[in-house]
């Protein structure tokens, strides 16, 4: 058998050898508009037991590195000379079968998202179990108590039970601790991480690379980290290499990178980082002066259905669930308050309460006048409250042209008389620094940034007191993120406009928010003014969140 | 799947029937012609004519001719055939046990079929065998039955050269044989269209599964091909195939109507042409009924083969 | 476009609606002979030089009969499909729009009507209107309706959750201009391929109503009626049923094509 001929060779050779060395590699795509280079000139090395973290924005090439690494391209990838050695042995000549012996076991894979990734109709132990017996040789049996010893040692708690269930019956962070133990299971000698902790909440994501730091040690395994978060990255990796473009512009350790970047690009970078001790955001109002207040604001979704209600009584009174529930809080004019929390917590809820998308319970306050219900919201309250969603995709009328979009606040509030328009519409564009000729575009002609910007000028065209931001930057690269967050500070500055920022990002909160609300499971934890978010008396969930972000390395170094 | 989401699926499919006897009712009221005269015969006397209609509840208003043939179905009596002077229910019964032949055996062709072609397309995928199998598909969904069915008769059927009948019925207990030789063209008629459907919806799911991260995760976990394929691909894309199957069966019951008059098959197809041609209410509105509740429990029994198949979905 | 017509299917489909089309508005004005002419000579023949496709059991000329059968057959699928399809976006819509009640009322019984098969539909209410080709034609878009309004509904209730709609909720639009600018145009990609897929139906079972003598009646040349004339000679010339078969093959497949090839155009996953 000449795979296991090679791989004695290798345990003999990987003494001495990088678990990974890339030198020289060049990969493109084969497109209709002809070759596109992805990768030029790659060279990367990762010694036994290091971690190297590879770090870039989406289509930097990344994902394509880890695709060659697992000679796993798509039929129009063209490699364009190379190499790629793992343990010294060169694997760009291995047929597909030596490397499906390969794949899995001396290299395995963790993904981003832990829900795509497991097979949903198949029992997590099956999916680990079924690694063991190919590449271990081991029976079932033996499969399956190798299996609960892996989860056993990712920290799951009753790792038995965890074998029998499906994926969608296990959370996030236990099916990314099957995905991890999976990728330990065969004694690996380096493991890919594709962004693993991105799909995941702040504190699962903390866990989940505590587990890999801890799993690493003992195990002495090498790995790359792929990521887009040179915050995150620079907390678990030994040397970080950023790509830009499909060229790795800058390589060194952790420490080298943060101090003395040498590209601009690494600069930039560093730059975008969210630091939560520098202060962006504009001055706050001198004298608090109350625009809208939340009382008892709570949401219900989901009723029981008639029939159930008929049929089933003891069981509808369980159907549903709190959104929200009992949330009073209040939005001082001018100023930027923050709302964090994880997926789920009912922040976006408030959201759709404020910007009247929602049915709710409770009442809202604006001038004395109070509101009780979202039929009660008028024009009026409309206008001086706008919204800007989290996917600008998703949020402009893909058959409008952006002119179109922005002007159509302008024409419902008789912003300005209907001549004017085309006018105010370059104005707003100018403004959220977009050319005033995108008035004639259609959204798929912008970028993810470009068109978030254009939802921005939409929310600005009415001249709104509070402008709600649900998760702005979340769908953005971290340079672009931080170009955003800028440009609603400079609005804010310009126009004084009240804003309420929500998001799971607490290190950009931090930099721009005067108070911050935390909220979990749809309640209110936590409410205090930013100079206070590290005082003892904070909830001891706003402590875990604070802790559970990535350290900063920048500020250190500044 | 819990016992209470049985009773609701149940109770929907009741109001479903409910809604299809009310519109079949409506329809067929409509109809001109006087059920009374139509079985007396034109020369009966007025006398005659008004009792029978009495008789009929003819004299009612529509929504008591409606209560009382409800309640007649809610005692298993759906009436008594206009031209043919029997129960309906001795009529349709042994029409449909042989449209019922027919019909599970072109279903169980369709499955057998299929499925493996669809497969097989999905995993041969901008091959020649794709694009062959994509081709007869196209051509099989733009084939009416009843062209289908004529050019397998000139094919199949001729007199003397043909190796099947050209039409008629052997009861399969009787003589098996015989059986088949009768089947096989009117349930190839009925199954081409959906043979296409199907696998053509196999061949887009299977695709869709071979792209999706869980199966990329399997391959990229070193797993042989075969398990790929066998243990992470295919069981995944059956379920919409099921769901497919089951919105076909509708497609396969009208089918059946045209198979049925052009293969002289004695089923439910036939009795509903005669009875259409005739103006038999009863028998028109019991078979529309009997086609409707068929529909509407193959749709309940493909979603529970889903939730089998399928661990994510929970009927509660 | 020329992303449209990069895929060989759509190539194909195009080429056979173009081709059909043609056929349905110049067909009776190209017809080599006059299509009910006899040809006592020359009946049941193959095709030759002078009778391309052959002829019938009249001697009747199959090309000309086919060409002047073409406005009737594929008017018939467009025109019973058109109106399905506008009555059923009528009500598809304002079941998604209005939700609540309304909407589970209207649901309740398009699921009822739904649960009989097309055919099945087709032929009761032809029944009821008597047989002949405008009757059949109101019949086949009365059976499409349910089906339409059920596709519309849905197209619309996606439409509605998607943020520039909730956008424009937010801003205090008015009802009207929600649903004639923000929802209707990007609802109407779905509506309009379901509705070329659906014209090949129409075309098939508007064939399969004068195949059964309910649609068309003698002497026309609607292709379905024709298959059912030469029936009883078809074991004779094989190619007079044939032709008109595969004729309406040829037209279903074309609208079947082209309406796939559009979803592909359409579908926002496989653009950029």
């Amino acid at each position: 058998m000449s795979a296991a001929l090679t791989s004695a060779e290798a345990k003999a050779a990987s003494k001495e050898k990088p678990a990974l060395a890339v030198h020289k590699y060049s990969l493109s795509y084969r497109t209709e508009a002809g070759l596109i280079a992805a990768l030029r000139n790659i060279d990367l090395t990762i010694a036994k037991g290091e971690t190297v973290g590879l770090v870039g924005e989406s289509g930097s090439g990344k994902s394509s590195m880890a695709w060659s690494i697992m000679r796993y391209l798509p039929p129009n990838a063209v490699e364009q000379g190379g190499a790629i050695r793992l343990a010294g042995e060169e694997i760009l000549d291995y047929t597909p079968h030596e490397m499906a012996t390969i794949r899995g076991s001396r290299v395995p894979m963790v993904f981003q998202d832990p829900s795509t990734s497991l097979n949903p109709t198949i029992r997590l132990g099956e999916q680990i179990a079924e690694v063991l017996i190919r590449h271990r040789g081991l029976t079932k049996a033996e499969a399956y108590a190798e299996a609960e010893a892996a989860l056993a040692r990712t920290g799951i708690t009753h790792p038995k039970e965890m074998l029998q269930r499906y994926p969608h019956e296990a959370s996030g962070g236990e099916k990314q601790r099957v995905v991890i133990a999976t990728a330990f299971a065969c004694e690996p000698e380096l493991i890919i991480f594709d962004e693993p902790t991105t799909a995941l909440d702040i504190l699962t994501a903390r866990q989940i690379l505590d587990l890999f730091t801890r799993l690493r040690e003992e195990t002495n395994v090498s790995a790359l980290y792929i990521s887009h978060d040179l915050g995150l990255v620079s907390r678990v990796v030994d040397r970080v290499a950023v790509i830009h473009k499909g060229v790795i512009v800058e390589n060194g350790s952790v420490d080298e990178v943060f101090r003395h970047p040498k590209a601009d690009y690494t600069r930039q970078l560093i730059g975008a980082v969210p630091d939560p001790e520098r202060w962006i955001g504009v001055e706050a109002p001198a004298v608090p002066q109350t625009l809208i207040r939340l009382t008892n604001a709570g949401v219900h979704y989901g009723g029981p259905s008639l029939l159930q209600r008929i049929f089933q009584p003891e069981e509808a009174g369980k159907v549903g669930f709190w959104g929200a529930r009992n949330v009073s809080l209040d939005i001082r004019k001018g100023e930027l308050l923050g709302v964090v929390g994880e997926s789920g917590s009912g922040k976006s809820t408030i959201a759709k309460v404020l910007a009247g998308l929602q049915d709710f319970e409770g009442t809202l306050e604006v001038d004395g006048r109070t509101i009780g219900s979202r039929k009660a919201i008028d024009r009026a309250y409309r206008r001086r409250v706008q919204i800007v969603f989290q996917h600008p995709d998703a949020s402009l009328n893909p058959r409008q042209k952006i002119g179109t979009i922005i002007g159509r606040p302008l024409k419902l509030y008789q912003i300005v008389p209907r001549r004017q328009v085309k006018i105010r519409v370059g104005q707003l564009l100018e403004m959220v620094r977009l050319p005033a000729a995108y008035a004639k575009r259609y959204p798929h002609q912008l970028s993810g940034g470009e068109k978030q910007r254009v939802a921005i000028a939409r929310a600005f065209a009415a001249e709104p007191e509070l402008v709600i931001c649900d998760e702005v930057t979340a769908a953005l690269d971290v340079s672009v993120q931080a170009a955003v967050a800028e440009l609603l500070v400079k609005l804010q500055r310009d126009t004084g406009t009240a804003c309420l920022f929500i998001t799971h990002d607490l290190n950009l909160i931090r930099q721009l928010a005067h108070r911050i609300a935390v909220m979990r499971h749809g309640v209110l934890v936590d409410f205090f003014d930013r100079r206070d978010a590290r005082a003892d008396d904070r909830n001891p969930y706003t402590k875990a969140l604070l802790d559970a972000v990535p350290v900063q390395s920048s500020s250190a170094a500044a | 799947m819990s016992r209470g989401y049985l009773i609701r699926r149940l109770l929907a499919i009741i109001l479903v029937l409910a809604i299809v006897t009310l519109a079949v009712f409506a329809i067929t009221t409509i109809l001109p012609g006087n059920a009374a005269i139509m079985i007396l015969g034109e020369y009966a006397t007025p006398d005659a004519v008004a009792a029978l209609e009495r008789q009929l509840h003819l004299d009612q208003p529509w929504y008591m001719q409606y209560l009382s043939w409800v309640a007649g179905i809610l005692h298993g009596d759906f009436g008594t055939s206009l031209r043919l002077s029997q129960p309906v229910t001795q009529v349709v019964g042994e029409a449909f046990l042989n449209s019922a032949m027919l019909a599970l055996t072109a279903l169980a062709a369709v499955i057998i079929v299929a499925i493996p072609l669809g497969v097989l397309a999905a995993l041969k995928r901008g091959t020649v065998i794709d694009l062959a199998i994509g081709l007869f598909s196209y051509l099989g969904t733009a084939l009416p039955e009843f062209v289908t069915a004529t050019l397998l008769l000139v094919f199949l059927a001729a007199p003397n050269v043909g190796p099947f009948p050209a039409g008629g019925f052997v009861a399969p207990w009787e003589d098996l044989a015989g059986f088949a030789a009768h089947v096989i063209l009117p349930a190839a008629t009925l199954g081409l269209i959906l043979l296409a459907h199907v696998s053509r919806q196999v061949r887009s799911e299977m695709s869709e599964v071979l792209a999706s991260d869980y199966v990329r995760a399997a391959r990229l976990k070193g797993l042989s091909e075969r398990r790929v394929i066998w243990r992470h691909t295919l069981p995944n894309s059956l379920a919409p195939a099921v769901a497919v199957i089951s919105l076909d069966i509708g497609y396969l019951l009208g089918g059946i109507i045209v198979v049925e008059e052009i293969f002289a098959w004695p089923g439910l197809g036939r009795v509903l042409m005669y009875a259409l041609e005739n103006r038999d209410l009863p028998v028109i509105q019991a078979v529309t009924l009997l086609l409707a509740a068929i529909y509407a429990l193959s749709n309940l029994v493909s979603d529970i083969i889903i939730a089998k198949l399928d661990p994510r979905v929970r009927y509660a | 476009m020329r992303r449209f017509l990069s895929s060989p299917s759509a190539v194909v489909g195009t080429t056979l609606l173009v081709l059909v089309l043609f056929a349905a508005l110049f067909g009776p004005l190209i017809a080599p002979y006059d299509p009910q002419e006899f040809h006592p000579l020359a009946r049941l023949q193959g095709p030759s030089a002078s009778y391309w496709l052959g002829t019938d059991q009249f001697g009747r000329d199959l090309l000309s009969r086919i060409l002047s059968g073409a406005p009737a057959t594929i008017a018939f699928g467009v025109f019973s499909t058109t109106i399905g399809v506008v009555v059923g976006s009528l009500i598809g819509v304002i079941a998604g729009v209005s939700s609540g009640w309304v909407d589970s009322t209207i649901m309740r019984i398009l699921d009822g009507l739904l649960a009989v098969p097309d055919l099945l539909f087709t032929l009761l209410i032809v029944t009821v209107l008597g047989g002949g080709m405008e009757h059949a034609l109101l019949a086949v878009a009365v059976a499409f309706t349910p089906g339409m309004a059920r596709i519309a509904r849905s197209a619309v209730l996606s439409v509605r959750t998607r943020d520039y709609v909730r956008a424009a909720v937010a801003r205090g639009e008015s009802g009207l201009y929600i649903v004639g600018r923000e929802v209707l145009p990007n609802a109407l990609s779905p509506i309009v391929v379901e509705a070329t897929i659906r014209v090949s139906f129409a075309i098939m079972i508007g064939a399969t109503l004068g195949f059964l003598g309910l649609g068309a009646q003698p002497p026309s040349t609607e292709w379905g009626l024709m298959v059912s004339e030469a029936r009883q000679f078809m074991f004779r010339n094989p190619w007079c049923v044939a032709i008109p078969g595969l004729s309406i093959a040829t037209a279903a497949l074309g609208f079947n094509l082209f309406g796939d090839a559009l979803r592909d155009a359409l579908d926002p996953r496989r653009s950029h």
